[in-house]
C-alpha cells in the first residue's frame, strides 16, 4: 500500500483523505452549483463512493488527491492532487474548494506544492491539466501557475479541451 | 494512516488486496452483462474508479472486499468480502464472480472465508447480504450459506433489495 505523504505550504496542509472527510465530500457534492464542474451534484452515497475512489487511486497509481486543510484552524476546505484513471488519455492536476473558501488563492497555493511534489518526488518532467472551455476559473488558475496550452484534445467523454503544461514552480520560502 | 489489507487463504483460493494488475480482468467483468447485479455495465474509466473504491473502502472502514484468485494459477476469479458504503442498511457480505470463476463454487468458498473473518477477527455479531431479487444465482448462494430472507430496503439506484441474514457467529 502506498503511504500518502503530507505536504505543507504557507497556509495549508495537504493530507490523506480520512473517514472524517465524508461530511466535506457530502456537502461539496450536494451543492449543484459548487460541484457542477466536478460531476456533481451527487447524493450522499455517491459522494461516499467518490471518497473511497479518491483514496484508492493512491494505491493503484502511487499518486492521487489530498485533502486541503487550513493550518490556522485545521479546517478541511477542499482537495487538490493529480489523477489519472485508466481509460483517460492523460493525467490531470485537479483541485476543488468549498464555495465559501474560493477566491483566497488556496487552490493555486496547493497546486504549486503538488506540482513540486510531482517534479521532485515522482520525478515527472512536468504536470498537465485540462478543463472545459467554459470553466474560466480553472483556466485562470492554470495560466496563473505559468501553464501553457500545448494541445487541444477530444476526451473519451466527447468533450474537446485545451491541455495545459504546468512548469515546476520556483521554490517557496520555508513555511 | 494506511490500512494494510490482510490475505486469506482457503482450500483453493487466495483472497488478497485488489491492485493495478487486476484492472484488465476486473474491467472485463464490469463491461460484461455479469455486472448487471452491481449496476453495470461500466466503462473503462468507471471500472478504474470502482477498483479504486474497493481499496478506499478498506481504508475508510478497516475492512472491505478482496480480489479472489485461484491459488494455483493466480488468476483473478471475482470480488468477495465485506461491504458497508453509505446508503447501505448495515454491513454485508458481498460477492461478484468473473467468467473465469463461474460454476466452481468460488463465491461460496470465498464468502465463507469472509464471514469467518468478520465474526472471528472483526467481532461482528451478525451479517447480511443484499441481493437483487432477479439475481437467482446469488439468491441461491445466500441460501446455501444458510442466510434467511428478512425484509428488504430500497436503494435509490437498485430499487428494492431483499436482505438475507446469515447465521450468527455461534451457528455459522
Amino acid at each position: 500500500m502506498t503511504t500518502i505523504p503530507h505536504l505543507k505550504t504557507e497556509r495549508l496542509t495537504l493530507r490523506a483523505p480520512a473517514p472524517s472527510d465524508f461530511g466535506l465530500y457530502r456537502d461539496f457534492y450536494a451543492d449543484a452549483e459548487g460541484s457542477g464542474n466536478y460531476g456533481g451534484p451527487l447524493r450522499s452515497d455517491q459522494a461516499y463512493q467518490k471518497l473511497c475512489a479518491d483514496l484508492g487511486h493512491w494505491h493503484l497509481q502511487g499518486f492521487g488527491k489530498w485533502i486541503m486543510e487550513r493550518r490556522e484552524d485545521n479546517q478541511a476546505i477542499g482537495g487538490c492532487g493529480i489523477v489519472h484513471p485508466i481509460g483517460w488519455p492523460s493525467h490531470e492536476l485537479t483541485w476543488w474548494l468549498m464555495p465559501e473558501h474560493r477566491g483566497h488563492g488556496y487552490a493555486a497555493e496547493a497546486s504549486r506544492a503538488v506540482i513540486r511534489f510531482a517534479c521532485q518526488t515522482l520525478r515527472w518532467p512536468n504536470v498537465e491539466t485540462h478543463m472545459r472551455d467554459e470553466n474560466a476559473a480553472a483556466r485562470r488558475l492554470a495560466e496563473g501557475l505559468g501553464g501553457k496550452v500545448v494541445r487541444r484534445e477530444t476526451f473519451p467523454d466527447g468533450v474537446t479541451r485545451d491541455v495545459f503544461v504546468l512548469p515546476e514552480p520556483e521554490p517557496e520560502s520555508a513555511p | 494512516m494506511t490500512v494494510s489489507i490482510p490475505t486469506l487463504t482457503t482450500e483453493r483460493l487466495t483472497l488478497r488486496a485488489p491492485m493495478m494488475e487486476d484492472f484488465a480482468p476486473y474491467a472485463a467483468f464490469c463491461a460484461s452483462p455479469r455486472s448487471a447485479g452491481v449496476g453495470g455495465p461500466y466503462s473503462q474509466t468507471q471500472s478504474f474508479t470502482r477498483l479504486a473504491a474497493l481499496i478506499g473502502h478498506w481504508q475508510l472502514r478497516g475492512y472491505g472486499r478482496w480480489m479472489v484468485t485461484d491459488t494455483a494459477t493466480s488468476e483473478p476469479l471475482g470480488v468477495v468480502g465485506l461491504f458497508f458504503p453509505v446508503g447501505w442498511p448495515e454491513p454485508e457480505i458481498a460477492w461478484s464472480v468473473f467468467d473465469a470463476g463461474e460454476g466452481r463454487g468460488i463465491a461460496y468458498e470465498a464468502a465463507l472465508a469472509s464471514r469467518a473473518y468478520a465474526y472471528e477477527t472483526l467481532g461482528w455479531t451478525t451479517a447480511v447480504s443484499c441481493v437483487l431479487p432477479d439475481n437467482t444465482r446469488s439468491v441461491a448462494l445466500a441460501e446455501r450459506l444458510g442466510a434467511v430472507r428478512e425484509g428488504s430496503f430500497t436503494h435509490t439506484d437498485y430499487g428494492e433489495m431483499p436482505i438475507y441474514r446469515h447465521p450468527g457467529p455461534e451457528a455459522a
